[in-house]
């Protein structure tokens, strides 16, 4: 079993590294990064709310953090990029883990509300402080990645394989961390009975701020190789359309299982991107019906059918 | 000084009608489905769009579309129970919902605002009011087309509270909101007052859409701000309580406009996420909420 997952998993990496040698398409190469981009997300958002169940609607805010943090440090102080996705990561992660002190009082109904609203508070700040975040038009020309190759299509299979290296190590530790440690343990007990949680002598305060700090860190990377790739950052990122469908992917993925929910991302974001063929209204469309009928008739997403079978 | 006080008291308590008109339902559908209606807002827009479709393409009178935006969402939301709230209920058994009705609710909004984009497209629509003229109050002037929405809002919210209050079928709409189980035991048929529920609710907002479509113009996303706004209200106010929600509207609504004359207006809308992020850390039950944890 082990072997097996292991050899699969090679083999995805392989496929993965040469995919930009395989399909040399400028389109291609930049939906299949933005794709590994929210599969970051996404999987960042069922550590928090897949598995540990705290349920986050303010995801699209940690990642406008990370984004806009990065963006900013590169454009008003010239931090190098590299620099930068950890100045996002560390900005977002704080947020989320000074949001984490209020969440422990409160649970399902109310938890989502403040995370939205913490998202709308990030999005009006974005959009009204313009020294800093440029207003409604954003944040734009600031540098991207340093050291990569400068011929136009090479760029972007350099740039395509550092974004999917570093997303596919973060998903690595996140699964590390749920499934490997007691930590993953102790965010699943909470997820399924946060007072008996307790009484086992499970630190709960901890690992929920944890889980909060860790899965908002991770958005906020997300957010940061958002910014530098696609290279501007504006009000919008924040919106609660990114939050819907962040949590469009994950349900579509399968809750509670990392991959799911990043593998949700990848087919989502690739039909949501095919359908712009069809017609670009259609695919936000298929998105809230993708959302529908998982939630009601597919509770385990795609990753459900693998278990099943 | 006391001018621009009056002025801007005045143009909270009429904001503070529409406020009323859209928390009310969405905090009569908490308290009796125990669901957050995320779509809320897109029923807001659909009653913009029927609106616009009865004056400015069948050009019939004004009123009349106020009348198609409460019969055609009234008659939208009637659907949404037994096609997506009862099928989750079912399939989840007694098990805890968690988020799901949320997720659910939010994919319905998704779905509603892009099917509006894709049949109406993108564009803002221009709906004439429904009456024209100003009301001259000495210190400032109020369109009439805000003191109908206030008007309208004030009417529909009296006749909704003596729905419930002396009404059987608002009766039993308390009765489930109250503990459904005993009143289902009392012959009360729990489905039916769902759906009833969850139409009213939407319908209150599909009037507001109609009224508010000249004032504001009409677009898909037009109502998902203020579904972020009115989950702010119905905090304050107390979830599940729409006197709560009421009180709330007016409370949010006149802070907001007297919030101009200390900081910039663009920063007025922070105001109902601040409120709401405070009250949820001091008192969760909100300001007229039972001291119940749900």
């Amino acid at each position: 079993m082990i072997r097996r997952a292991g050899v699969l998993s090679l083999a995805i990496a392989v496929g993965a590294a040469l995919l930009p040698v395989l399909l040399p398409h400028p389109f291609a190469l930049t939906i299949t990064t933005q794709a590994a981009i929210w599969a970051l997300l996404a999987a960042s958002w069922d550590l928090l709310s897949g598995y540990t169940g705290q349920i986050s609607f303010g995801h699209a805010g940690f990642f406008a953090l990370g984004a806009y943090a990065a963006a900013a440090a590169t454009k008003h102080a010239d931090v190098s990029p590299w620099l930068g996705l950890l100045v996002g990561a560390a900005i977002a992660a704080a947020v989320g883990l000074l949001t984490g002190f209020p969440a422990l009082r409160l649970r399902g109904h109310y938890l989502a509300l403040v995370t939205l609203g913490l998202a709308e508070i990030i999005r009006l700040v974005a959009q009204n402080w313009l020294a800093l975040t440029g207003g409604p038009f954003g944040i734009h020309d600031f540098r991207s990645f340093p050291g990569l190759p400068a011929a136009a299509l090479a760029h972007r299979q350099a740039t395509y394989l550092v974004i999917v290296a570093i997303v596919a190590a973060s998903i690595a530790v996140m699964y590390f961390l749920c499934e490997r440690t007691d930590a993953g343990r102790a965010f699943r007990a909470i997820r399924e009975d946060e007072v008996l949680a307790q009484t086992l002598g499970i630190d709960t305060t901890r690992y929920k701020l944890l889980a909060f700090a860790v899965s908002s860190g991770f958005a906020g990377l997300a957010g940061g190789l958002y910014a530098y790739y696609v290279q501007l950052v504006s009000p919008s990122v924040a919106s609660a359309a990114t939050t819907s469908l962040v949590i469009g992917m994950a349900v579509f993925g399968g809750l509670g299982t990392l991959w799911g929910p990043a593998l949700g991302a990848l087919l989502l974001y690739g039909l949501y991107e095919g359908l712009r063929f069809v017609g670009v209204v259609y695919n936000l469309v298929a998105v809230g019906l993708v959302i529908m009928v998982f939630v009601i008739y597919v509770p385990r997403g795609l990753a459900g059918f693998r278990r099943s079978a | 000084m006391l001018e621009s006080l009056l002025e801007f008291l005045i143009q909270g308590v009429v904001l503070g009608g529409l406020y009323a008109l859209f928390a009310v339902g969405l905090s009569l559908i908490f308290g009796v489905l125990d669901v957050i209606n995320v779509a809320h807002g897109e029923f807001f827009a659909i009653g913009g769009y029927l609106a616009f479709t009865a004056v400015v393409l069948l050009h019939l009178p004004g009123a009349m579309g106020i009348v198609g935006a409460a019969v055609g969402t009234f008659l939208l939301g009637l659907c949404v129970y037994p096609l997506l709230i009862a099928p989750l209920k079912r399939r989840l058994g007694g098990r805890p919902q968690g988020p799901l009705y949320l997720v659910l609710t939010l994919g319905l909004s998704t779905f509603l605002q892009s099917s509006l984009l894709a049949i109406a497209g993108g564009d803002y629509l221009r709906v004439p009011p429904q009456v024209s003229g100003v009301l001259d109050l000495g210190v400032t002037a109020v369109s009439s087309q805000r003191l109908l929405v206030l008007g309208v809002a004030a009417l529909l919210l009296a006749a909704l509270f003596v729905f419930l209050r002396f009404h059987p079928e608002g009766l039993a709409v308390r009765a489930v909101s109250q503990n459904p189980d005993a009143a289902q035991a009392m012959g009360i048929n729990l489905p039916r007052v769902f759906a009833l529920t969850l139409a009213l609710g939407v319908a209150l907002a599909g009037v507001g859409g109609a009224l508010m479509a000249p004032l504001f113009n009409v677009y898909p996303a037009v109502g998902f701000p203020l579904t972020i706004k009115a989950f702010a209200i119905t905090i304050l106010g107390g979830m599940g309580n729409p006197a709560g929600a009421l009180v709330a509207s007016f409370v949010i609504s006149i802070a907001e406009s007297l919030s101009v004359m200390v900081m910039p207006s663009q920063w007025q809308n922070l105001i109902a996420f601040a409120v709401m992020i405070v009250m949820l850390l001091l008192r969760p039950r909100g300001l007229l909420g039972r001291a119940v944890s749900r």
